[in-house]
């Protein structure tokens, strides 16, 4: 019975050693007291609460201990909210400020729409009155144009039809001009700069001459590349040959540029729609080996077998994927599907499609009962479209907007901006400031937890054996005090990223060495106090009851030394997370494209970022700062008001 | 005293040793065979020449043959090559630079003094003005003005390097224009008079100054201000009060001298310090300091000037050590009494 229960107390040592340790700093010993003993207690406050009360009663402290609370929610349970692709990057929407009005239709054009176009960050449209109308983030911070500032030739009432590519916008207005505007260094549209580019021109007949403005079938812009459709199935394509490997024959070849009903244009290729109702991709993009899904039939082994004998009503294309709509009102999918393009959902097999359009990632697909399915990439949620009813849908890069019979706007859903802008490959700032805040502060504290460990097993052994004990682990403190922090950090970093480890381990490992690295000075400072404490009488008096050592090394002195650790902890925290961001910033921590507050400063150091991009270091430069600050404001109080030399003064 | 001396060098070059040993040791983990290397260049080359007997040579002549232990040695300088000659550390040998095609000291030398003079002018600077803020904030402990410095220390030393020195840089020389972002000379400088270069080398430095004594300010005032604090709370003092002294003279001769000694550490440690955090302020900046040479040879594999920095590094912060015990025991009688 006794054996048993020494082993429950040896079982619980570790727990109410520590719990000890907390109680006797802060709330006395916890002697029994007859009542009157009590009453006289009472008065004086354990130093516990004195300390607490003198915390709050800071204003900065208090304000500093809300921010930080804050931001530890923040960054610990936003990532359950705000999930990450870690993978994901979109050259489209890169280098975008901060902007929400991107799902947001013009009221001008909200009752009369005609068309709506978009492929990139910004979206175009044009109403029943031929007004033109651009929304999304309408001026490009890399390049400086402003898509906002519209040529002469745009005016309200003029324009019949619009369309916005990557980086340029082409317009027909009511006098059957064909004009562009937006960047035009690779024949987006106009005359060629040099001849000998690889680019196609915009055909002689629409830069000089007019078109009918009333029979423009489809006016569509791409990467880079423009096609314009007639109603008698003529086509004209022009634009950059390297972006749109289907341009050169497309362009010239009549086979492809007459009898057109419909073109799609995905990253890299065109197909075409033809009167007839087949489908071609060219010479550069064949059906041939093709692996498509149908809604019907499911898996389809060759395309080209499969599309023998159907018609297809209509087509679209997002970045790697195409979608046909046959006459039957099935659907087929094929191309490189990265997000779930090809998951066409199955209720549409009991409906009739009628016709499909493509964002950047997503389909949106319309029945003859009105009933819009949507599919793909759902990061805006461009793809909520449950349940609604249309009998149009339009879409822009990652928004779908749906329009009923009578051409007003029934609902606009998807993607409506970056409230912190995005980063130079695309991805959101404010996810990644989430996302990289947890990595940053986990690294703090592992770092800080190990430091700490070390730190308090040399300094209490050092200071309270003394002799050769101290004199090893001091010279030992020496040694790793006088390695220079960053660059030997960056050295250790260095040596770890050619080894074949994988980026966890790597991570882990920093935290190491960051602990590795820090622990001298907490370690001196403990040696200290514990010699000050080893001379105090209740340590002789232990001595004499013949408490052994190690036991009045730990139980009795470090309790004593509980508030410096406190202290310090608070500070190296702050200070583990600024090595880990310096690291990170240089290059040398945490690597892209897990994200860190230091590494998603990396790209800041360069004059165009600094002045064009302010929102790509200033957010991350504010979490890191309010954070550390807070951190620090909270250790300083922490430590004036432990400290009993400073109450004293006061 | 002279013991004492003895003692500490003694020790330091044990630790320099172990050091020594320690970074070479992680530096052999690197997967580089440069007698490999060479010979695998040559058989390719001249595809008669027998590869092991190449290899076998290039071994001997890089001194990359034998134990781990040996090639140490050798590297420090104190173990034989194959021909009975001594080429390393402590011959002056750092080894050579791959991506110069220079020896490593030839590549260092130019850098090296660029650093040493932004640092020192960097410590002036920081020096001039954080020790009378540091004494001011001591003697008016408490007052507003005290407890606004503090809020803005803790905001100083809360701020990496590296965000003070893009906010400085978006404000000094992207809106304000009165700096250059980043370079150390104008191009085309070459052809200007000797003291109109050194205006422009000045004018170039001037930013990164700034941002080198700006993040000093926080952590250095507050160390001051605690010396300082720690140094007029003694008895002495109050004995000189007591005494009628005039205030002026307790805190600039009593109080100070007492508060000098932890500020020495401050200075030679800080001084130091720099020169493993100017790596951050050189790349920022884009100067030709050893931070740069250093941050450039860990991104181009160039490791022969990784391992010479960093053994530089690493003497520099055991030198610095060094001169701290050797003032701390030339000023202070009780820790030589002591030890």
């Amino acid at each position: 019975m006794e054996k048993k229960n020494n082993s429950t107390a040896k079982k619980n040592g570790v727990f109410s050693t520590l719990g000890n340790w907390f109680r006797r700093t802060f709330r006395g010993g916890s002697k029994e007291m007859s009542d009157d003993e009590k009453f006289a207690i009472e008065k004086i406050e354990s130093p516990s609460v004195m300390a607490t009360k003198a915390f709050f009663r800071r204003k900065l402290a208090v304000v500093a201990l809300v921010v930080l609370i804050g931001m530890f929610l923040f960054v610990f349970i936003g990532p359950y909210f705000v999930p990450m692709d870690l993978n994901y990057t979109d050259p489209l929407q890169a280098n975008m400020p901060p902007i929400n009005n991107m799902k947001t239709v013009p009221e001008g054009l909200k009752n009369q729409i005609k068309d709506i176009n978009g492929f990139a960050d910004f979206t175009v449209g044009v109403s029943k009155d031929n007004t033109f109308y651009l929304w999304g983030n309408v001026k490009n911070n890399l390049t400086g144009v402003d898509y906002s500032d519209y040529p002469d030739a745009i005016q309200p009432g003029k324009v019949v039809a619009a369309a916005a590519g990557s980086d340029h916008i082409i317009a027909v207005t009511t006098d059957g001009e064909v004009i562009g505007w937006g960047s035009n260094g690779n024949a987006q549209y106009g005359y060629l700069k040099n001849p000998n580019d690889p680019y196609t021109e915009e055909p002689e007949e629409l830069i000089n001459g007019t078109i009918d403005p009333d029979h423009v079938r489809q006016l569509i812009c791409g990467y880079q590349v423009t096609a314009l459709v007639m109603d008698d199935g003529r086509m004209y394509m022009w634009g950059n040959n390297n972006s749109m490997l289907s341009l050169v024959e497309f362009a010239n070849k009549e086979k492809y540029n007459t009898e057109v009903k419909k073109v799609a244009f995905s990253n890299y290729y065109a197909i075409l729609l033809k009167e007839d109702g087949t489908v071609t991709g060219g010479q550069t993009l064949t059906f041939n080996k093709q692996t498509a899904y149908s809604n019907k039939d499911g898996q389809i082994q060759n395309l080209r077998t499969y599309m023998k004998d159907r018609k297809v009503l209509d087509i679209a294309a997002t970045n790697n994927c195409y979608c046909f709509v046959m006459d039957d009102g099935s659907m087929v999918v094929f191309g490189a599907s990265e997000y779930g393009e090809k998951d066409i959902p199955e209720a549409t097999a009991n409906e009739k499609i009628v016709g499909v359009k493509a964002g950047t990632r997503h389909f949106v697909a319309v029945s003859e009962t009105g009933n819009v399915y949507a599919w793909g990439h759902n990061d805006g949620g461009q793809c909520n479209v449950d349940g609604d009813k249309c009998s149009l849908v339009y879409t822009g890069s990652k928004q779908s907007y749906m329009v009923d019979s009578e051409d007003k706007l029934v609902e606009s859903v998807g993607f409506s901006g970056y409230p912190l802008g995005t980063d130079s490959r695309g991805r959101d700032i404010l996810t990644r400031i989430i996302h990289g805040g947890k990595m940053t502060m986990t690294i703090g504290a592992v770092a800080v937890v190990v430091s700490t460990i070390i730190a308090v097993i040399v300094g209490c052994l050092s200071g309270y054996f003394g002799g050769w004990v101290d004199m090893l682990l001091m010279r030992i403190t020496e040694i790793f005090s006088s390695l220079p922090f960053l660059p030997f950090a960056m050295m250790l970093s260095y040596v770890i990223r050619t080894m074949p480890i994988g980026e966890n381990t790597r991570i882990f490992i920093i935290m190491i060495i960051l602990g590795l690295l820090s622990w001298t000075g907490l370690a001196r400072m403990i040696r200290a106090q514990v010699l000050a404490e080893r001379e105090k009488e209740f340590v002789i008096a232990a001595k004499s009851m013949g408490v052994k050592e190690n036991r009045i090394a730990f139980k009795h002195i470090l309790p004593n030394v509980i508030s410096i650790i406190l202290v310090n902890i608070t500070l190296d925290f702050a200070g583990c997370m600024l090595t880990e961001s310096s690291l990170s910033y240089l290059g040398f921590g945490v690597q892209q494209p897990q994200p860190t507050w230091g590494n998603m400063l990396n790209g800041a150091n360069n004059s165009i970022v600094i002045q064009n991009f302010w929102w790509q270091w200033l957010f991350p430069a504010i979490a890191l700062s309010v954070a550390t600050i807070s951190i620090n404001i909270i250790g300083d109080t922490l430590r004036d008001v432990l400290d009993p030399k400073s109450s004293q003064e006061k | 005293m002279g013991r004492y001396i003895v003692k500490r060098v003694l020790f330091i070059i044990l630790v320099f040793f172990i050091l020594s040993f320690m970074i070479y040791m992680i530096y052999n983990m690197l997967p580089i065979d440069k007698a490999a290397e060479a010979a695998k260049t040559e058989v390719q080359a001249n595809r008669k020449l027998d590869y092991n007997e190449r290899l076998e040579f290039w071994k001997r002549r890089y001194g990359t043959d034998g134990t781990k232990l040996e090639r140490y040695f050798r590297w420090l300088g104190i173990y034989p090559f194959y021909d009975g000659r001594y080429d390393g550390l402590l011959q002056g040998n750092l080894g050579q630079s791959t991506k110069y095609g220079k020896p490593v000291i030839e590549v260092l030398v130019e850098p090296m003094k660029n650093t040493i003079f932004i640092n020192i002018f960097a410590t002036i600077l920081a020096l001039g003005i954080t020790i009378p803020l540091g004494i001011f904030c001591a003697v008016k402990r408490g007052s507003r003005r005290d407890v606004a410095v503090q809020v803005g220390t803790i905001i100083g030393y809360s701020l990496p390097t590296f965000i003070i020195a893009i906010v400085f840089i978006w404000l000094f020389a992207v809106v304000l224009g009165w700096f250059p972002v980043s370079g150390m000379t104008t191009a085309g400088s070459l052809h200007w008079s000797k003291s109109k270069q050194f205006w422009d080398k000045m004018y170039h430095l001037a930013l990164p100054l700034i941002v080198m004594t700006f993040c000093s300010l926080g952590g250095m005032t507050r160390y001051v201000r605690a010396a300082m604090i720690e140094a007029l709370s003694m008895d002495c003092i109050r004995t000189a009060r007591a005494k009628g002294v005039r205030e002026k003279v307790v805190i600039y001769s009593h109080a100070w001298r007492n508060a000098l000694l932890p500020i020495i550490t401050l200075i030679i440690g800080w001084f130091l310090g720099i020169f493993g955090g100017s790596v951050m302020i050189e790349n920022i900046f884009g100067l030709n300091g050893i931070g740069k040479v250093y941050f450039d040879a860990l991104n181009g594999n160039d490791n022969e000037v990784i391992l010479a920095l960093q053994m530089f590094y690493v003497s520099i912060s055991l030198f610095g050590n060094l001169l701290i015990d050797l003032v701390y025991g030339l000023v202070d009688p009780r820790i030589r009494v002591n030890k």
